[in-house]
């Protein structure tokens, strides 16, 4: 704070401060704050009360037909007695369906189903064999970029990465739809060909297949996983390549001895990058399976939100899926050995 | 390891429209450290990287112990490269660098430690192996650097200005042991440097290389002593520049009419009678007093102390001329006006042509 304002001057200095704060606040605290908090407490289900509440009108009408068909006084003032208390019944549980009384705990954690908990392990998977498939299609993409130079590179990067990322992510997942339907692209193609018969329903169903949601999703996030790359590979001493092949070492040992390993804080932050989005991209498994193929972890936290109508659920589901995923990528990052300070750089 | 020859046999070597090297033919002997000597922009890091196979010829052979290196790549060479950067592998310790080329060569892992540790101890670097090479000094990275190339046992070492990022004192040391290890592998060396110095206090040969072309190809004394052309004359060392007509020519004996008077000198190149000529004299060879046949009278301009020698500024009919003489009680109270001198021998005459600067 003191070297800040000597550098800056106090009114500068209290400005950067308070931008600073207002950024953890509502980019971290206040989210984060607010999704925790939402996923610790429960109301006993609404559903179960209404049922409750209906059943005593149910009653209470019943009753009022009867007391309109007595005609001896003692049963009406018995009948009058029951009426006012299903009635005081019936307010008292209205009272508690429209504020029903919230109760903290860990239950929403605990109360995941084996077959969320099964998605849960398969999106996790899934995200993790997106993350590896990417690498593989993006290393030698930028490699290429990284050691291009002069206005082929601009080229390169405008032609091959900047433009399909001018178009929106619906667009492209939408395309990668039409592709592979039914009577997409490729089952036109094949149908042209004489491969496939579209008019008997012969075609190929991609969608159906897990691998449409990897081959949209790695179209959508290449990008997240190619800049970090191209970053750290263009520090890269040229000299070294040749030093090594100089040396005598073959082309993939250059790679693994002396190009992998100084890109490694490039490939873990491109590595995180398509992780975390993979696994919590909601987008891309909801438009390319149309519910045919199986949902990933983020449908399920959909739901809980939008269908269940139970948003401390989803909101268990979600921060059970940032604490996994969080963990699971301190875990890689100590295995591959590398720092968040190797990062940072 | 045995050094072996290298050969340019008709090399020319052209980037697009612009000719970095001109034909070229050029016999390095086996065991040899030769340098090549020249300006930046000479064209002779493209030499050297046509010698260790990152650039193919355009035109011309390349040949290694007679054998002709065409399609073959660095890695197939008996060369191993130093770079100027010593692009050493910043990830890998000290011994894994020098380690890395038999890496590459399949030997395991334990004999190539070994080798590593033995070319270490060549290198006064035995302790070092675990460090890494950023934990090393600037004089240490070089050795590792010669390690790492010696380990692949190449016949023919290049270098490529490796002392140009060391400081003075470092650098002087390193030319040292950079011979001291020549001597004791045998292997050829071939060193790429724009210092002259370098080139010759550690050179068995010098070839001199401007604009594409080689200038001279001779042992430090005779480039010293005999440059061919203007070019190395200039380049090499320090010279006084005369120019003027050539007004006699006597056997191999020039006289040329210059703005200081008629001054007489050996004949280097074809000259001419009544053309224009330039003559050289070093400022060692030029001494104070004397008459007769290459005499004049100057004026001290300046006097510079370089330590062991002082250097005379002095000007003499609009043209300045160095004098370099021993420090010393004689040189310490200078009248102005200084009769300068120096022998028929000392000069030499060459048509006119590129100097080195300007």
């Amino acid at each position: 704070m003191g070297s800040l304002a000597r550098a800056y001057g106090r009114p500068l200095a209290a400005a950067i401060l308070a931008i600073a704060a207002l950024w953890i606040l509502a980019l971290i605290l206040v989210p984060l704050g607010a999704m925790v908090e939402q996923s610790l407490w429960w109301r006993e289900s609404k559903g179960d009360i209404s049922l409750q509440i209906d059943r005593i009108y149910n009653d209470i009408a019943t009753i009022q037909l009867d007391r309109a068909s007595e005609t001896d006084p003692a049963k009406q003032a018995a009948l009058d007695a029951t009426l006012e208390q299903r009635q005081a019944e019936a307010t008292a549980l209205e009272a508690q369906e429209k504020d029903p009384p919230k109760t903290y705990g860990l239950a929403n954690f605990t109360r995941m189903s084996g077959l969320h908990l099964y998605i849960f392990v398969r999106t996790i998977l899934y995200a993790l064999m997106v993350t590896g498939l990417a690498f593989v299609v993006c290393y030698p993409v930028a490699y290429v970029v990284a050691l291009a130079s002069g206005p082929r590179k601009a080229v390169i990067l405008m032609v091959a990465l900047i433009v399909p990322y001018a178009i929106n992510e619906l667009l492209r997942v939408y395309a990668w739809l039409m592709i592979l339907d039914y009577r997409g692209v490729i089952n036109g193609l094949l149908s042209w060909f004489g491969v496939v018969d579209l008019d008997n329903r012969g075609w190929i169903p991609f969608l159906e297949n897990p691998s449409a949601v990897f081959l949209a999703m790695i179209y959508t996030y290449v990008l997240f996983m190619v800049f970090p790359m191209v970053n750290t590979l263009e520090t890269l001493d040229r000299n070294q390549i040749e030093a090594a092949r100089d040396l005598g070492a073959s082309t993939l040992r250059i790679h693994r001895r002396v190009i992998i390993p100084h890109a490694k804080p490039g490939i873990a932050v491109g590595c995180i990058m398509t992780f975390m989005l993979s696994a919590g991209s909601y987008s891309v498994p909801a438009i390319m399976t149309r519910g045919q193929g199986g949902d990933w972890f983020s449908q399920l936290v959909y739901r809980q939100f939008y269908e269940s109508n139970n948003w401390n659920m989803g909101s268990a589901y979600a921060v059970s899926l940032l604490v996994v995923c969080t963990t699971f990528i301190l875990i890689m990052m100590r295995l591959f050995g590398v720092g968040l300070r190797d990062i940072a750089k | 390891m045995r050094g072996k020859d290298v050969r340019l046999d008709q090399v020319s070597i052209r980037f697009g429209d612009s000719t970095a090297v001109q034909p070229t033919d050029l016999a390095i002997h086996a065991g040899e450290f030769f340098s090549i000597l020249g300006p930046s922009g000479c064209g002779k890091t493209t030499l050297l990287r046509t010698i260790s196979g990152f650039i193919e010829p355009t035109e011309g052979r390349v040949l290694i112990g007679g054998e002709d290196m065409a399609g073959k790549g660095p890695n197939e060479r008996p060369t191993a490269l130093i770079f100027q950067n010593l692009a050493l592998f910043p990830l890998m310790s000290v011994a894994e660098n020098v380690a890395f080329g038999l890496e590459a060569r399949g030997v395991a892992r334990a004999e190539r430690l070994r080798r590593a540790q033995e070319l270490l101890e060549l290198v006064a670097l035995g302790g070092y192996g675990d460090k890494k090479p950023a934990d090393l000094s600037g004089g240490q990275r070089q050795r590792v650097a010669i390690a790492r190339a010696l380990a692949v046992e190449p016949a023919v070492l290049l270098l490529d200005e490796p002392l140009s990022a060391l400081d003075l004192k470092l650098r002087q040391h390193m030319r040292t042991e950079l011979r001291a290890i020549q001597k004791r592998v045998g292997i050829t060396f071939i060193y790429i440097t724009h210092d002259q110095g370098e080139a010759l206090a550690m050179s068995d040969r010098v070839a001199v290389m401007s604009r594409g072309r080689l200038e001279q190809v001779a042992d430090a004394d005779a480039l010293y002593a005999e440059p061919a052309t203007p070019f190395v004359a200039t380049f090499v060392g320090e010279q006084n520049v005369l120019r003027g007509s050539v007004a006699s020519l006597t056997g191999d004996l020039a006289g040329v009419d210059t703005p200081v008077g008629r001054l007489e000198g050996r004949a280097k190149g074809a000259l001419r009678l009544g053309e224009e000529a330039l003559v050289m004299v070093r400022p060692e060879r030029v001494s104070l007093g004397g008459a007769g046949i290459n005499a004049l009278s100057a004026r001290l301009a300046s006097r510079n102390l370089e330590g062991p020698s002082v250097n005379l500024l002095c000007a003499a009919a609009g043209q300045s001329l160095t004098v370099t003489v021993p420090n010393g009680p004689a040189v310490r109270d200078l009248p102005e006006e200084l009769t300068l001198s120096f022998g028929v021998d000392d000069a030499l005459v060459y048509p006119v042509g590129a100097l080195a600067h300007g």
